[in-house]
């Protein structure tokens, strides 16, 4: 360091220390030795030199700063980082962002309809057959849901079978009547004997009439599916067009009144008085005289639990007599009522009877629908939650009979109906089937998306961990949806799909990728910095000196070189 | 006089367990026992019990039995169920025996013991978990941190209530939570699960401010099934409270709690005293004073819950019939044969206010005529800490049987944590007065030692107390040293350990409910060795130090040239010295 510092000096010295002689006698005595010795600055006798280096030293001593340099920078550092880096585990981000866009699946719901025609020919049954398809692909606008008629052979037993959404049966009758068969999804359609077309025939009244008696059939069911594709962040090209505004109104606000998807719903009854009366009711009967028989339909789909409880002393969150719109909300009084919901996987829908005089003032919607306040009056529906009723009663009733609670029963059970998201028309087993098909349309989209804002925040937040887990889940995930897009439409695309959306649940909800989220890089500098920074000193001076002397050295063969080229 | 006391117990047990056993018919019971203990303390002990039937249980329909515990108990295939919430210390010295002889009570903090009906021991480990977590929600406690190092399975302490087919597979799982404290939000959802909610009856009565400054309480939830045996089997869910209180800490006004000495001549005087004068006065402590229930308790009873069982007298008081109770009207009083207690009915709609006025001045030096004596306990137990220092230590128990003619025999069960290593060696009885150990008084030991981080120590001591003698139990522990992680944030603070549990076998025949006379010791402050909780950032700059100067070392031997001290060239201060200076010249010169 000091070594070419004092050189500069040197050459500096001679006029200064000639001008400043007199005035500073301290130094003195530089003016007898500095022209004589220039490389010393002060001292009486002349500095003693080291011996020349040898240059094999010089080199040993550059390989040695450079071997340190290398060991450090090579294998210290990525090791240091190696080991306090935060693990993330490697995630198909494009996948995932593809499923979320859509690109990955295209949702199509083939749904095959037999036709069961025993009393025509062959020939004349195909031909109808090939009408009505005809028709049916001209008003169909919307290719993700398509339907596709067979005909069912002859000789199969006059029922439904599994593998088609809907049987149609054609009977010989006097006009043309189209009938739902209550049990079991099938259509009965009588046609005059002369509507049979003629095999040459373009067009045929009766085909016409089947497909559009097919088309109204299905409308709800592709308007439902074509709104979640639109809510969903589907390319616009798989969208279907022509989504009237109030159609999709409706729609939105009866996706976000119907509770998720679980295979087991909780049905709670509670009896809430506010006083001390009525302490007990025939619900047990109740129940399974106006509600079983729905819920055995709906078996299938969903299990239900159910369970009852009596709650006196009960206060409602509000008091006024006649209750607004707006009281409705806070007319559940949680911090006091034992609503909890039930322990296990299952969410709790909840039915309440509440008994007490309290009325609600008719608002000018359910006014117009049936013009005097009827029984809609008396409850209200809370989006994903369950159905208050309100029961008025004599003061000393201190039991609930079973009539009693019919009408409260009834209206839970077409409230049920509405928060499990089954479709409003159409017979009970064709709309049981469509909620299936709406289920898992509407699950394959959730876990998509899931995997999407997974995929998003991974992206987005650099520092956040990514246990092997979460990456276990997404591999689950894709591998479900895969399934679930394929088998679209059937059982095993539903159970795929629910699969599918609860792993990419567990994978975006995972607790140990929030924990590390406040661990920034730059704590880890401040805790390592007490280690890298005395380290860091010795290193970098020996750096510099070794390309100081470099310098020099070069510069000095450098002038070395010029004189004798010189001489 | 001890029979005539065991008579008096006798008799009001009999009263509030017979109806319920006899008649499954009305379902909810409720009732209040007040009584007075000596040293002006008052001891209320309220009542809730209701039934259901099995079947109705298991369809899911709750009319008295709360919903949100059912579906808890139904989820983890619970089978009998305990909780106990409870603070403060029974001081058995003054007040004797406990309530319910100590089979409503828990140590400090939350107590848990369940049985589970399971296959395997997993499965029950599983819905143990289930169970504390699912109850952790409902009463807004830190049961879920019931994990298994504070999970034992006693062996011989605790035996179930209710009536349980003996072909089930019942597993015994109890967890204790010494440091929890318990406050007003375990009373709110406590209340919660009562039929009338705390709006009608006793329940009235309760009170959060009151309850948590009682100098003992209890609160307790018991689930057990019975079956009569005609009939349908029930599910009966009993809630217990049981709190003593000091009257004169309650009676004062609420804005103004700070105690203050009456003035001179109102001082009550012990006039027993020989140099008691006119103008010298010894002041007697607790003089037996006059209180009413809204002083109490700051409210009255109001009503009656309209679904219990109109038979039984919803409010109860045990002093002799001498003392003149006055009561509001519409109150009817009803005087139990036993010359020492008495009920009240009330009409639904009315509200109870009691007053117990100041006894006759006569008859206040002496205290037997005023209060119903307190009975006798079977057994005294202390537990304290031996030793000192940080490494090791030890625990002495201290049972003393007061009877001078009957044996006691019970079980003694500790559940420790796993970092109290107790050396099992160690473990001896002794008899008061006599030098050496007796070997004979520990009949049978059962000891499940602790594994690090895993479990906790189990040990259960079936032994017996001569009459009229006091035993020590003591034991040597090592205490071992937690992960940096493993303190909690209060860690100088101490640990608890909780109570040691005392089941006494056999006691003398009452014909009551309980098997057993229960009773706990205090729950313990073990001091482990706490380091100094910056210590990892002092020991990452430490040896970063000490890395950084032994790099700084090597790597300079082997860079640096070594040159003859007259030959190296100066460096250092003297350098940068002699340039400042050599500056300073110049810019003086120019």
């Amino acid at each position: 360091m000091g070594n070419p510092f004092s050189i500069a000096m040197s050459i500096q010295q001679p006029p200064d220390n000639g001008a400043g002689h007199f005035k500073s006698p301290a130094v003195s005595s530089d003016p007898v030795t500095s022209n004589t010795n220039t490389n010393t600055k002060d001292g009486a006798q002349p500095k003693k030199e080291p011996p020349p280096e040898k240059p094999s030293d010089i080199r040993r001593r550059s390989y040695i700063i450079l071997s340190f340099w290398l060991i450090v920078v090579l294998l210290g550092l990525p090791i240091w980082w190696k080991t306090t880096t935060i693990y993330r585990a490697d995630l198909p981000l494009q996948e995932m962002l593809d499923w979320s866009d859509g690109k990955a699946c295209r949702p199509v719901f083939p749904l095959r309809i037999s036709i069961q025609a025993n009393a025509l020919q062959e020939q004349e049954a195909q031909n109808l057959l090939r009408l009505t398809q005809h028709a049916l692909d001209d008003l169909n606008d919307f290719s993700g849901h398509h339907l596709r008629l067979q005909l069912a052979p002859p000789s199969a037993p006059e029922q439904h079978d599994r593998e088609s959404v809907l049987t149609i049966r054609l009977v010989p009758g006097d006009a043309t009547t189209a009938k739902f068969d209550p049990h079991e999804p099938i259509l009965d359609i009588t046609y005059p004997s002369n509507a049979i077309p003629s095999p040459t025939s373009s067009s045929s009244p009766l085909a016409t009439y089947v497909a559009s008696q097919l088309r109204s059939t299905f409308a709800e069911e592709q308007a439902t599916i074509s709104y979640l594709l639109s809510t969903n962040s589907i390319p616009s090209d798989h969208r279907p067009q022509g989504l009237s505004s109030d159609i999709s109104d409706s729609l939105s606000k009866r996706t976000t009144r119907s509770l998720k998807y679980a295979p087991t719903y909780h049905l709670t009854f509670s009896l809430f008085t506010s006083g001390p009366l009525p302490s007990s009711w025939d619900i047990d009967g109740a129940i399974g005289e106006y509600m079983k028989p729905v819920l055995d339909v709906l078996s299938p789909i969903h299990n239900f639990t159910i369970d009852t409880q009596v709650q006196l002393y009960a206060t409602p969150g509000v008091q006024n007599q006649v209750l607004n719109k707006e009281d409705l909300s806070s007319f559940i009084n949680a911090a006091e009522w034992p609503l909890s919901p039930s322990i296990g996987g299952a969410p709790t829908v909840n039915f309440i009877v509440f008994v007490g005089d309290q009325t609600i003032a008719a608002p000018a919607q359910s006014a117009g629908e049936d013009g005097e306040p009827g029984p809609s009056s008396h409850s209200w529906m809370m989006p994903q939650w369950g159905t208050v009723y309100l029961l008025p009663l004599p003061n000393d009733t201190s039991h609930l009979s079973a009539e009693a609670l019919k009408q409260p029963l009834l209206t839970f059970t077409s409230h049920l109906l509405s928060l499990t998201g089954t479709p409003q028309s159409g017979s009970l087993p064709l709309r049981l089937s469509t909620l299936s098909r709406i289920r898992s349309a509407d699950l394959l989209l959730r876990a998509s998306s899931t995997l999407g804002s997974l995929a998003r925040l991974a992206l987005a937040l650099p520092s956040i961990s990514i246990p092997p887990r979460v990456a276990d889940g997404v591999s689950k995930t894709m591998h479900h949806l895969r399934l679930a897009c394929e088998t679209l439409g059937g059982p095993e695309g539903l159970a795929h799909a629910r699969i599918a959306e609860a792993e990419a649940e567990r994978a975006f909800f995972e607790k140990s990728m929030v924990g590390q989220l406040y661990f920034p890089d730059e704590h880890k500098i401040a805790v390592y910095l007490p280690l890298l920074g005395p380290v860091a000193v010795p290193l970098v001076m020996g750096l510099l000196n070794e390309l100081k002397t470099w310098l020099k050295r070069r510069k000095e063969a450098g002038k070395v070189g010029r004189e004798k080229k010189k001489e | 006089m001890r029979q005539f006391l065991s008579f008096i117990w006798l008799s009001l047990l009999s009263f509030l367990v017979i109806p319920s056993s006899a008649s499954s018919a009305v379902d909810y019971h409720e009732q209040l026992n007040l009584r007075p203990l000596p040293l002006s303390a008052l001891l209320a002990s309220f009542n809730f019990r209701s039934n259901t039937t099995l079947s109705e249980f298991e369809k899911g329909n709750f009319r008295f039995f709360p919903r949100s515990l059912g579906q808890i108990l139904q989820h983890a295939g619970t089978r009998e169920l305990h909780l106990r919430f409870s603070l403060g210390r029974w001081d058995s010295e003054t007040w004797g025996a406990r309530p319910w002889d100590g089979a409503r009570e828990g140590g400090t903090g939350v107590e848990l013991w369940a049985w589970l009906e399971t296959e395997t021991d997993e499965e029950a480990d599983r819905k143990w978990l289930t169970l504390t977590n699912a109850l952790s929600g409902l009463f807004c406690a830190s049961l879920n941190f019931i994990d298994g190092t504070r999970t034992t399975r006693p062996v011989m302490s605790f035996q179930p209530e209710g009536d349980h087919s003996t072909d089930n597979n019942m597993h015994l799982l109890y967890g204790v939570l010494p440091h929890e404290v318990v406050c007003t939000e375990n009373l709110t959802p406590f209340l919660k699960l009562l039929p009338c909610k705390g709006k009608a009856g006793i329940a009235t009565l309760l009170d959060g401010h009151k309850l948590f400054d009682a100098s003992w309480q209890s609160m307790a939830i018991d689930i057990r099934p019975i079956c009569p045996e005609s009939g349908e089997c029930v599910l009966q869910i009993e809630q217990t409270i049981d709190m003593v209180l000091d009257i004169d800490r309650s009676k004062r006004p609420r804005g103004n709690p700070i105690p203050r000495s009456p003035p001179g001549d109102q001082l009550p005087c012990d006039t027993s005293k020989p140099y008691n004068s006119h103008d010298t006065c010894f002041p007697v402590d607790h003089t037996p004073q006059e209180w009413t229930l809204s002083q109490i308790f700051g409210k009255t009873v109001k009503g009656t819950c309209p679904l219990a069982d109109p038979a039984i007298p919803p409010v109860c008081l045990q002093v002799p019939h001498s003392r003149s109770v006055y009561v509001s009207k519409d109150v009817y009083e009803k005087k139990n044969s036993d010359d020492a207690s008495r009920c009240f009915h009330i009409s639904p709609d009315t509200e109870l206010e009691m007053m117990l006025p100041r006894p006759d001045d006569g008859a206040s030096s002496t205290t037997t005529t005023d209060l119903a004596t307190p009975e006798t306990p079977l057994l005294y137990a202390e537990r304290s800490f031996t030793g000192h220092g940080q490494e090791r230590g030890g625990v002495q128990t201290i049972l003393r049987n007061p009877s001078p003619d009957t044996e006691v025999e019970f079980i003694y069960m500790e559940s420790l944590p796993w970092f109290m290593r107790i050396f099992l060696h160690t473990m001896e009885t002794r008899i008061a007065g006599q030098p050496h150990a007796n070997k004979s008084l520990v009949q049978q030991v059962y000891y499940r030692p602790a594994l690090d981080r895993a479990r906790g120590t189990q040990l259960e001591v079936r032994m017996r107390v001569p009459p009229a003698s006091t035993v020590f139990l003591t034991y040597d522990f090592e205490k071992s040293i937690l992960r940096y992680t493993e303190y909690p944030p209060d860690a100088n603070r101490g640990f608890d350990v909780a109570a040691a549990v005392i089941t006494i076998l056999d006691p003398p025949p009452k014909d009551g409910r309980f098997a057993a006379y229960t009773l706990r010791t205090t729950s313990l402050l073990c001091s482990l060795p706490t380091p100094d909780f910056s210590m990892p950032y002092n020991v990452i700059i430490f040896t970063s130090t000490a890395i950084a100067l032994a790099f700084g070392g090597l790597f300079n031997i082997v860079v640096r040239r070594f040159v003859a001290a007259d030959e190296a060239q100066a460096t250092g201060l003297g350098v940068v010295l002699a340039r400042l200076k050599s500056r300073l010249v110049s810019a003086v010169k120019g």
